[in-house]
């Protein structure tokens, strides 16, 4: 009876290798801890995230009106994985699609938040680059990326179909190369973020930080 | 003028109550200008006694040269297919409207628009201060002394242009030859 190996209180040493063992081997953004694995799982993870594009279904300007376009039996997304996506918790990609009021900023920033990572920005038309025809608006920000990161963006008044999915083939590419994806990044400076975002949102009544 | 019977029908019996300066602009359409404090009561008239129940728009335009804000309510009658315009003004300093919701529900939509865009205070007027714009703190911004392009320039961040850009004016200019009048200077690039 002596034989059977009782489970008592692992030793220091058991705790230390169990933390090896059993530690996740990718974190959140598709970055692997283990060197050896990192190259092969990066690249499996990233093939993935290519081919499933959810974007989240929030249109913010006038350039909503082409997606449905893009969408739908002519453009035919969903031959490149891109479909469309209920809430932000589901989405991996936020398309800002045109002009962004100051009202409207404030939602984005929070979807943006809400969304799991990896998350990627598309901004769409000249306005999300540089304001476009609303250069001198009271109520439009000029500079999208000083307000959340961008990955890609489509230049055009308003883009075609054919643009957007150039836009989206683009933003394959970088996930495939692993430079997509700027939601550490965010988290980093997200001092520098609220700084700025707390310049055009005057009544700041967010949570400080979300699940992230 | 025979054409225009039905419309000159309706100005003679607004002349005949109100004290105002009316015309015929086109076919179904009649312009009145009247005082501010008699509005509410041509409004009236005109939709319980000839039948113009629906209350288009109301448009406000800022007459700054002269300290004024121009209101103008379009009213329709969908039998005869009559407009009647009904401009008025208030002082622009103070400017004060009275609240016309209680005949049509939908001016409230429109007067809480003028409270927040135009600064225009409407006694009586029911709904949140807050309507379309969010935490506003400045000047009314569709007044014509809001400055929107240095608002924009003190509260938004903007993106450096390319460093070859080049301003249009004078690129044409160079281009063919033509001179820049004086009052087209003050939209070059700064």
């Amino acid at each position: 009876m002596s034989e059977i190996k009782t489970l008592g209180i692992p030793t220091p040493e058991e705790i230390k290798q169990a933390q090896i063992d059993f530690a996740p081997r990718c974190t959140s953004a598709g970055r692997v801890n283990d060197k050896e694995t990192q190259g092969t799982v990066e690249y499996i993870l990233n093939f993935a995230r290519k081919h499933s594009l959810f974007v989240m279904a929030y249109g913010t300007g006038c350039g909503a009106i082409e997606i449905p376009a893009t969408m739908t039996s002519r453009y035919d997304a969903e031959r490149f994985g891109i479909r469309g996506a209920a809430t932000p918790r589901q989405a991996d990609v936020l398309l800002i699609t045109g002009y962004l009021a100051t009202k409207t900023l404030k939602r984005v920033i929070r979807v943006y938040e809400q969304m799991q990572d990896p998350k990627y920005v598309i901004a769409f038309g000249s306005c999300a680059i540089n304001g476009g025809m609303y250069f001198d608006s009271y109520n439009t920000i000029k500079a999208l990326d000083r307000y959340i990161p961008v990955d890609v963006y489509i230049a055009g008044c308003m883009p075609r179909p054919e643009s957007v999915i150039n836009g989206f083939v683009k933003l394959q590419e970088l996930i495939k190369n692993g430079n997509a994806g700027n939601g550490e990044a965010y988290r980093e400076d997200l001092d520098w973020y609220r700084k700025n975002q707390q310049k055009v949102i005057k009544n700041w009544d967010f949570p400080d930080k979300y699940n992230w | 003028m025979s054409k225009l019977k039905k419309e000159n029908k309706i100005l003679d019996k607004l002349n005949d109550v109100f004290d105002i300066s009316g015309e015929v602009k086109r076919k179904l359409r009649i312009a009145v200008k009247i005082d501010s404090k008699n509005v509410s009561s041509i409004l009236l008239f005109l939709k319980n006694q000839h039948g113009f129940i629906h209350l288009n728009h109301i448009s406000c335009v800022d007459w700054i040269e002269e300290g004024e804000f121009e209101l103008v309510y379009i009213v329709w009658n969908p039998k005869t297919k009559l407009t009647v315009l009904v401009h008025t003004r208030i002082d622009r300093n103070n400017p004060v409207m009275e609240n016309i919701d209680t005949i049509w529900d939908q001016a409230n939509t429109y007067e809480r628009e003028f409270r927040e865009m135009f600064g225009i205070e409407f006694p009586g007027l029911v709904g949140r201060k807050e309507f379309i714009l969010e935490d506003w703190d400045d000047m009314p911004p569709m007044r014509k002394d809001f400055d929107t392009q240095k608002y924009a320039k003190e509260n938004f961040a903007t993106r450096p242009g390319r460093e070859d850009a080049q301003d249009v004016r004078e690129a044409i200019q160079k281009r063919s030859g033509e001179v820049i009048p004086d009052f087209a200077k003050k939209y070059s690039r700064d």
